[in-house]
């Protein structure tokens, strides 16, 4: 095999392409629509994972949650779990007080689908989140205009909130909405800020959200009901780095207040973004699977139209093997002569494949909510995951022809 | 003629005497069969295609080898041609002993040092004449350019240098089968081996073809010719006639 052969190859490949345009475009489409496939699952996966790394980012960096129990999809809470203490503001305070490690506690209140009204305008799906001021920067959530709850507020038990960017555009449409009145669950509220926007996360708004100071939450909500309404610590590290000695400080803390004896299991539920990361994986596992299990399906049914065409035309062209071989084509020369046209058909089929996935990942990135990505490796899978398909699947009608007997293969009519 | 004294059955399998060496003898000699049998293997029976046949070519000949179909004449064809190679006996093409050799080696041989021509031409029908000249050359290694140059020499001394960049569907049956001349010389090979060069082709353009064999055979070309006309044949200087395996005369008429 050296560099004239390849180049002799390349040009036959081509040749007889061009010399059986139907049958080799039907094909090239059958390979294209298996690498079509690989590079938009690819691209949906990759836009999932990037938009998640990115999000999980701005959700707060390394935060760490603590609650009543561990957060799992899967599986209820169990009754030890559901009867266990609830975390208190003091639990806040101690961890603030004690764990170096921790820059900033903010202990919060969640509720989700409130109904926020406005006059005539009403919404149902608001977040209602009960806040001390530290959310903010625990966060990386900001007031954009007014400002966010005090101290003073918290102490006090105003009714006074703090608007997200959705409820401004349901409930103020026209009209600005700092200082007006609203009502919470039938109860007045002040509006004293509106917070930036966000953005979405996992195809969900997250700033479908109204904050109230957290011992106003405390108030009209005196008893917590899982799952609707939930009491959190949010921790934000010192920095990356710090996140295991934050998760061990806030622990200790937890078991000396809590009093658990050595060697028993935490009464509390502790995880950092590893564990929403757990969560994540869990979640889009098995969806990666049968992602991968359709292309994988869709590149086999490319590679068996691939290895079809490949044994016809052996067939087809048995007298011109013959011919080659009698002048002085080795086994191998055929062998790669097939092989490469096969890789040249379904090299043709990767390229028509990846420029189809490229659109259609940027059509879907344009009109739908899930993002998609084409990372530039795709690039390189698409085409050596299409070259590999036509040398698997032309492996073995290029040893068909290789193998044949150059006098049989001359008398062949 | 080399008499087959030693090796008498295909089923015998004692040392083979090393026959005399081209140069340490007649140093014209470019084919040295010995005692050549083919055996086929057709399940119960064994069927012998050839029964020990022995012969020389030298350098410059211009060999007929007739017979009538199942003779054994296209058998004996494929051995000189090594597209095969034989079950009992010796054969040696310019100083090599084919007669061992696995298929890779035949390959190189045939590209060496024989040029092919067919009944049916057997061009590429997608390429254009230059390219089919090429061919040989393309699995000896030859690159590009040279490639080129003897490509087109090889079909100017078949008068086809105008047609270069014709396909062979552009091209009359005389013409096709002068490329395919041309792709048997473009190597320079030991001998041009033609398989009914004539058989496809009308009387005249026949006429024609022999011509450029007889003016192949006076630049210096060893030239074999299989066919079971006589006419063809007796064009050449030497001719062999085979039956049922055998050589049944071979005689010299020029």
């Amino acid at each position: 095999m050296n560099f004239i052969d390849l180049k002799e190859s390349a040009f036959m490949a081509l040749d007889t392409v061009r010399a059986n345009k139907l049958r080799s475009m039907l094909t090239i489409l059958g390979v294209s629509v298996g690498v079509v496939t690989v590079v938009f699952m690819v691209s949906i996966i990759q836009g999932l994972n990037k938009s998640f790394a990115e999000q999980i980012e701005a959700l707060g960096s390394n935060s760490i949650w603590m609650t009543k129990f561990e957060p799992s999809f899967g599986h209820q809470p169990n009754s030890e779990e559901l009867h266990r203490k609830e975390l208190t503001l003091d639990d806040a305070d101690a961890v603030r007080r004690e764990a170096p490690s921790a820059m900033s506690v903010s202990p919060l209140y969640r509720k989700i689908a409130e109904t926020v009204r406005y006059e005539d305008k009403q919404s149902d799906t608001p977040i209602l989140l009960g806040v001390t001021p530290y959310y903010e920067f625990t966060q990386s959530s900001y007031v954009g205009r007014g400002r966010f709850i005090t101290d003073l507020d918290v102490e006090e038990r105003s009714n006074v909130c703090v608007v997200g960017q959705d409820l401004v555009k349901a409930l103020f449409p026209f009209t600005d909405p700092l200082d007006k009145q609203v009502k919470i669950a039938g109860k007045p509220f002040k509006v004293i800020g509106v917070m930036e926007p966000l953005g979405n996360f996992l195809g969900q708004s997250r700033d479908n959200s109204i904050f109230i100071p957290i011992k106003t939450f405390e108030k009209y909500y005196p008893e917590l009901h899982f799952p609707e309404s939930i009491y959190v610590i949010i921790v934000r590290p010192v920095s990356r780095a710090y996140v295991k000695s934050a998760v061990d400080e806030m622990t200790d803390i937890m078991r000396r207040r809590r009093r658990v004896p050595l060697g028993a299991p935490n009464t509390f539920g502790i995880s950092s973004q590893d564990a929403l990361l757990d969560i994540y994986n869990q979640l889009t596992g098995a969806t990666y699977l049968v992602l991968t299990a359709i292309s994988f399906v869709a590149l086999m049914i490319g590679g068996i139209g691939v290895m079809n065409i490949m044994l016809v035309s052996v067939t087809e062209r048995t007298k011109e093997i013959g011919l080659r071989k009698a002048v002085g084509a080795t086994r191998s020369n055929i062998l790669w002569q097939f092989l490469i046209e096969a890789v040249v058909l379904t090299g043709i089929g990767g390229l028509l494949g990846l420029a189809v996935g490229e659109l259609a990942s940027i059509l879907m990135n344009k009109y739908s909510p899930l993002p998609a990505f084409v990372p530039v490796w795709a690039i390189g899978v698409g085409v050596g995951v299409s070259a590999a398909v036509g040398i698997v699947f032309g492996l073995w009608p290029a040893w068909k022809a290789a193998r044949l007997d150059p006098i049989e293969s001359l008398r062949y009519e | 003629m080399t008499e087959a004294t030693v090796e008498t059955s295909p089923t015998s399998s004692g040392v083979i005497a090393k026959p005399e060496l081209p140069s340490n003898g007649k140093a014209d000699v470019l084919i040295l069969m010995r005692n050549l049998w083919k055996t086929y293997d057709m399940g119960a029976e064994k069927v012998h295609a050839l029964h020990g046949v022995s012969f020389e070519v030298t350098r410059g000949d211009y060999l007929a080898i007739t017979g009538p179909s199942g003779s054994g004449k296209s058998t004996l064809m494929n051995l000189i041609g090594c597209l095969d190679t034989p079950s009992q006996g010796e054969y040696w093409l310019n100083g090599k002993n084919v007669s061992e050799m696995d298929d890779d080696e035949l390959a190189r041989i045939r590209n060496q040092e024989v040029g092919f021509v067919f009944q049916t031409f057997n061009l590429l029908a997608r390429a254009t004449a230059l390219h089919n000249v090429e061919l040989p050359l393309i699995y000896g290694g030859i690159p590009g350019a040279k490639r080129h140059e003897m490509a087109k020499q090889a079909l100017a001394e078949v008068d086809l240098a105008d047609r270069m960049m014709h396909r062979p569907n552009e091209l009359s049956g005389g013409q096709r089968q002068r490329v395919a001349i041309a792709r048997a010389l473009v190597n320079h090979p030991s001998i041009l081996l033609a398989d009914e060069p004539t058989g496809a082709l009308d009387t005249s353009t026949s006429y024609d073809i022999m011509n450029l064999f007889e003016k192949l055979h006076e630049a210096g070309n060893t030239i074999i010719l299989v066919t079971h006309e006589h006419d063809i044949a007796a064009r050449a200087h030497r001719i062999i006639s085979i039956r049922d395996g055998l050589i049944e005369k071979d005689e010299r008429i020029r």
